[in-house]
């Protein structure tokens, strides 16, 4: 099995804090990873240093044996928590801006996943609501046929029955040879589609592995082990 | 990528400065109408001066706006949420700085050409454009005397002066952006203080330049054995004539260095100390 992702010993600081904790974590592809964890446990700074939005203070990262450059941000598609589209584009530009710029862009698969939403390609992005602007971000993410996806927080502010056609779309979309890290704290939501579950606490890995694992050792689902890995 | 980012920056753009520009060039060729018309009523007097208050107006706007979407491109598309989108892109940092700073340069100079098309076209009479030629001879005149034959040079140097001026005071604002954005808190107030904290810099540099250059000018003139009212004419020749031998040419090599080091400055904030908010 082929190495997607490698992380070698990582740390970042801010300031006085630590971020990330001397990480490591190997992932192959073909996975679906639950990367899991309160907030304020480096989830998110985890994800920015695997998209190059951040640089890591010590530590290793590869991505397809690569480091972060422009030669990964080619293989992998980056859902951030931000709505991140500018205002004045149509939902039609932001298509267009994607195919312009990725090569793994599936244009069509995007406009089968609008008309499915019911959402109108020549709308403003201005005059979308959060939600539907959330929904627009994660059809553009996984349009692309990337080689990693990394969702951060996907689900967090789309209601329930977009929530299931969402997470059925990364599920039927994604191929095998794709590694998908969904980062979240609504553990139940997403249990099921999960092939691996990774615990990060105050930027550290607490635990790494399948998750039908996880079950069969611990006899219990792996939201009430994060109930209490997490216990406040 | 490069064609690209700065297709998409173009496009981003447009969309504010043709509009503007179309107004300007719509309300010069209002007033030409009226200024056409010899003997006005009072109802389309004013008119008149309602239509040359806003084509002042127009004018002033667009060089505000020219200025404010420099910065707010650079600062939103990059380092705001949007920086999300931008820096995930397949392109390297260098490649966004240089896209916003071309662009900026091309509506700085559209700008500039479109208020003075428009001014063409509203007062460009035979009679105006023969008095605008008188002055340029003028000047020429002027400049021919100062200068000798070497005033092609002179205004030659003089041109790309102002460019990289221009290419400099962007990558400027872009260095003061980008180092606000070390600050965790208050960048927008950071930016201003690395903008005046650069500007202050600069100007300590260059005056020590031109005291450090004045000095060995003025040593060299003093220790002339046959210093007397004939040296003291020459000297003000030799003033004139280190314009284009040596003013002009050293003010455009300081311009380019200061500007390769704001880009360089910028260019390493964003490959190492990125952290969007």
């Amino acid at each position: 099995m082929s190495v997607i992702l490698e992380c070698n010993a990582l740390s970042k600081r801010f300031g006085s804090t630590l971020a990330l904790d001397n990480f490591s974590l190997r992932l192959e592809r073909g996975k679906i990873v639950g990367l899991l964890g309160p907030n304020g446990s480096g989830k998110t700074t985890l994800i920015k240093i695997i998209n190059g939005l951040l640089v890591p203070n010590a530590g290793g990262i590869t991505i397809a044996g690569m480091a972060p450059g422009v030669e990964t941000k080619r293989i992998v598609s980056y859902l951030p928590e931000k709505t991140y589209l500018p205002d004045w584009m149509k939902v039609s530009d932001t298509i267009r801006f994607f195919k312009d710029f990725y090569e793994d862009f599936d244009e069509k698969r995007a406009y089968d996943m609008l008309h499915r939403l019911n959402l109108d390609p020549s709308k403003r992005l201005k005059s979308l609501s959060k939600g539907t602007k959330e929904k627009v971000q994660l059809i553009l993410v996984m349009s692309r046929r990337a080689d990693l996806y990394c969702l951060d927080e996907p689900i967090g502010g789309v209601d329930p029955a977009a929530r299931d056609y969402i997470l059925n779309t990364i599920i039927t979309n994604y191929d095998e040879n794709a590694t998908i890290i969904i980062s979240t704290h609504l553990i139940a939501d997403i249990e099921n589609i999960l092939d691996e579950a990774v615990f990060i606490k105050a930027g550290r890995l607490v635990l790494h592995a399948p998750v039908d694992e996880i079950r069969e050792k611990e006899g219990k689902s792996i939201d009430t082990l994060f109930r209490e890995v997490f216990r406040c | 990528m490069l064609g690209k980012l700065i297709k998409h920056e173009f496009n981003a753009t447009a969309r504010i400065f043709l509009p503007l520009y179309l107004i300007m060039l719509l309300l010069s060729l209002i007033n030409r109408v009226m200024f056409s018309i010899d003997n006005l009523s009072k109802p389309l007097k004013t008119i008149r001066n309602f239509s040359i208050a806003m084509y002042v107006l127009s004018i002033l706007a667009a060089i505000v706006v020219t200025f404010v979407i420099m910065i707010l491109r650079f600062y939103r598309n990059l380092l705001s949420d949007e920086g999300y989108l931008m820096f995930t892109l397949p392109v390297k940092p260098s490649q966004h700085i240089i896209s916003k700073l071309i662009v900026s340069m091309i509506w700085n100079i559209g700008t500039l050409a479109v208020v003075a098309l428009s001014l063409l076209a509203m007062l460009g009479t035979r009679d105006n454009l023969e008095s605008l030629k008188e002055i340029l001879d003028g000047l020429l005149y002027g400049l021919r005397l100062g200068f000798g034959d070497k005033y092609g040079l002179v205004i030659a140097e003089y041109a790309i002066l102002l460019l990289v001026g221009t290419v400099m005071q962007i990558l400027m604002i872009y260095a003061s952006i980008a180092i606000g954005h070390l600050f965790t808190e208050h960048r927008v107030i950071g930016s201003f203080a690395a903008y005046i904290g650069i500007n202050t810099i600069v100007q300590m540099i260059s005056t020590i330049i031109m005291l450090i250059w004045t000095n060995i000018e003025l040593s060299m003139l003093n220790y002339s054995p046959y210093y007397s009212e004939l040296n003291e004419w020459e000297s003000s020749i030799s003033i004139l004539e280190a314009v284009p031998s040596k003013v002009f040419p050293f003010s455009i090599i300081f311009t380019i260095i200061l500007s390769v080091v704001y880009y360089i400055v910028t260019n390493y904030i964003f490959k190492k100390k990125l952290n969007l908010n």
